[in-house]
Formats: structure tokens, C-alpha cells, sequence
């Protein structure tokens, strides 16, 4: 039987690593995909998403279970990727160039969901907003849009209200459509 | 604000299910009757396909073993002190904290340094007792600088007339000395 995530931080707790182990493989996908989300570069993003596991790590006897462990460590990998952003040296055109090369690799293998013109000139563009957007607009974005996750949830896990969350996306999703209106 | 741009506003919260069933049923039928709304509807919903073919389809899976190896590296590796530091420093001056921490710390300071007019004997700043001044010592202008030492030694250190006293007075002439 598939120990719920309570259990196993119980037993990460009580120093057993192969607990860890398990939790590690249940998030580290979906924590890896909304990190990317947010830096749009698959290297920093894999870097930050394995520091956030070391970091939950060190803190995992710090973790009560007032919020999930879902909600707990999205919390520090959303937290370190808003802080990675603000330190990136990186320029846009950098990140966009990375994600492009990942992209045609992807390609060779696989059909491209945005076959037609149009569509490539939407993605170029929906990227470019999307980087434009502040950490804190991108993080509802991607949360809401990569985990489906309600308002009630993003805001545990950004530290802020439903209120909150709730006019980022607004103001957010407004800012986006401005920029694609001719493509949407 | 019009009934449209309500209606318009609460189209995301609809499509998110974040509305109740009453205010759904409501947002859905003025979408099906209104052709402006329902172009806003598609337009949202448009945006969210593009939005989920860039931050999910494009996601390509990493391989779990290599992740897994990486994080028990670090957590196997013995960090320097002043690593530990600067992630601390890093997560705690985040800038929602500086931004009320400074101007607090600065009413803090301020607070602070008043309490001494209310309470004579804290005494914050030890260079108080030795400090200049400049007081009338009458009426006609006439006033003295003075260097209070500390609380028993004050030194005269220049005795004055100002332009107006002299004039009104004419007791003292230019040799009284000059004017602070």
C-alpha cells in the first residue's frame, strides 16, 4: 500500500532516507515543471528544483503538517525561483534561445503541437510575455496554468489571500491577452 | 462600470471554478446571450491553451535517478558556514521585509533619540554634555558662545554683540567682536 506524503515526511523525520527517496520521485517532476515555468531555462531550472529538495531536506524537522507537504514544498521551490530570477544574469534573449534549442530537440522526436506559422508566432510571443511578467504575476500563471491548482491552494503557497491571488491572474492574464490580441 | 464589464471581469473565476453554482449559472447564460462577452470568453480560453502548450507540453520529463543522485550529493556534502549565511540573509531580507523593515527601523531610531527630551537622564549620545552654544545673556543683543564641557565646567569661549543690538544701544563698537 502507497504511504500518503504524511507518512513518509513522518518517517523522513524519524532519519529514514529512503522515505525522502519517495517523496523526492512523487514531486520532483511537477516541482521541476512549474521552476521551469518560471525561469524559462531548463539548466537553471534543474539546479533550482534540486536545491529545493536539498533545502526541504534540512528543514524537514521543521515541517509541522499545518499545510501539505505539496503545498510546503512548492512554497520554497516557487520562493527560490522568485529569488533565482531576481539574481539571473542571464538576459531574456538567453532564455528564450535555451528554451528554443530544448524545443527543436524535442521536435526531431516528437509532432510539434504548434504546427502552422501562427501558432509558432504565438509561442514566440506568449514567452516573451510571459517573461515580461513580474516573478509574483508569473508564479500565479503557472501555478494555476501547470497544476490547476485552486486560489485557495496558490495563495497557501505564495503566502498571500485568494484576494490576492485572484486579481494577480486577473491583471496578469489581462496583460497577456493585451500583447496577443492579434494572435488569440 | 457596466453590467458587460462585470460580467467580463468574472469570466476567468468561472473558467477556473471559482464561482458558485448560482453566479456560474449566471456568467454562463450572459456569455451565451452576449456576443461581446462571448468573444471575451473565447479569447480567454485561447490564451489558456497557449499557456498550457508552452509551460506544459513543452516540459519535457527528467530522468528521476540523476535528479535523485544530485540532491544526495548535496545533502551529503558539508556546506561552508558562510554558505549557510547567505542562504539565511538571502531568504530573510526579502523586499516586502526591507520595504517596511527600513522605514520602521528609521521611526525606531527616531523614537529613540526623542525619548531623551522626555527623559533627561538616559543621556543616548555621550558627546551631549560637551557640546557649543551660542545664549543671550540680556535684552540688547548681547549674547556669549559657550563650550559646555560637561556638567560642571562651561568655558566662555566668545563674548558678542549682534548688528541690531549695536545699533540700538550703541554701547559697543566693532571691537566687540564678530557675529556667529
Amino acid at each position: 500500500m502507497e504511504l500518503s506524503d504524511r507518512e513518509l515526511v513522518q518517517k523522513c523525520q524519524a532519519g529514514e532516507m529512503n522515505a525522502f527517496e519517495d517523496l523526492v520521485s512523487r514531486y520532483h517532476q511537477k516541482v521541476f515543471m512549474v521552476i521551469l515555468g518560471l525561469l524559462r531555462n531548463r539548466e537553471d531550472a534543474l539546479e533550482v528544483a534540486q536545491e529545493t529538495f536539498f533545502r526541504a531536506f534540512r528543514k524537514i524537522n521543521s515541517f509541522q503538517g499545518d499545510s501539505s507537504f505539496y503545498t510546503w514544498i512548492y512554497r520554497i521551490a516557487v520562493n527560490m525561483s522568485i529569488d533565482a530570477q531576481r539574481h539571473q544574469k542571464r538576459n531574456p534573449l538567453e532564455f528564450r534561445e535555451s528554451m528554443d534549442s530544448v524545443l527543436e530537440a524535442q521536435n526531431e522526436t516528437a509532432k510539434d503541437p504548434f504546427a502552422d506559422v501562427h501558432d509558432k508566432e504565438l509561442r514566440a510571443r506568449l514567452i516573451k510575455a510571459i517573461n515580461d511578467l513580474t516573478p509574483e504575476h508569473k508564479a500565479v500563471i503557472v501555478l494555476r496554468t501547470i497544476e490547476g491548482r485552486s486560489y485557495k491552494d496558490i495563495g497557501e503557497i505564495l503566502g498571500c489571500s485568494e484576494g490576492t491571488v485572484m486579481s494577480r491572474l486577473h491583471y496578469a492574464r489581462k496583460k497577456l491577452q493585451d500583447k496577443l490580441s492579434a494572435f488569440l | 462600470m457596466t453590467n458587460c464589464e462585470n460580467f467580463r471581469d468574472s469570466i476567468g473565476r468561472w473558467l477556473d471554478g471559482e464561482l458558485s453554482l448560482s453566479e456560474s449559472a449566471e456568467v454562463e447564460a450572459h456569455v451565451a446571450a452576449c456576443a461581446e462577452c462571448g468573444e471575451a470568453r473565447r479569447q480567454l480560453e485561447s490564451l489558456q491553451r497557449a499557456l498550457t502548450g508552452v509551460l506544459v507540453t513543452d516540459a519535457a520529463p527528467i530522468e528521476f535517478i540523476p535528479f535523485w543522485r544530485e540532491v544526495q550529493r548535496r545533502i551529503n556534502s558539508k556546506r561552508a558556514w558562510y554558505e549557510d549565511i547567505s542562504q539565511w540573509a538571502r531568504e530573510f531580507f526579502t523586499a516586502p521585509r526591507i520595504a517596511w523593515g527600513v522605514p520602521a527601523a528609521i521611526v525606531l531610531l527616531l523614537a529613540v533619540v526623542s525619548l531623551e527630551s522626555y527623559f533627561p537622564w538616559m543621556r543616548f549620545g555621550g558627546g551631549r554634555n560637551k557640546f557649543a552654544s551660542v545664549e543671550s545673556i540680556d535684552g540688547h543683543g548681547r549674547s556669549v558662545a559657550l563650550l559646555r564641557e560637561n556638567e560642571s565646567k562651561t568655558t566662555v569661549i566668545w563674548l558678542y554683540q549682534d548688528e541690531e543690538g549695536e545699533n540700538e544701544t550703541g554701547e559697543v563698537g566693532s571691537k566687540s567682536g564678530p557675529t556667529f
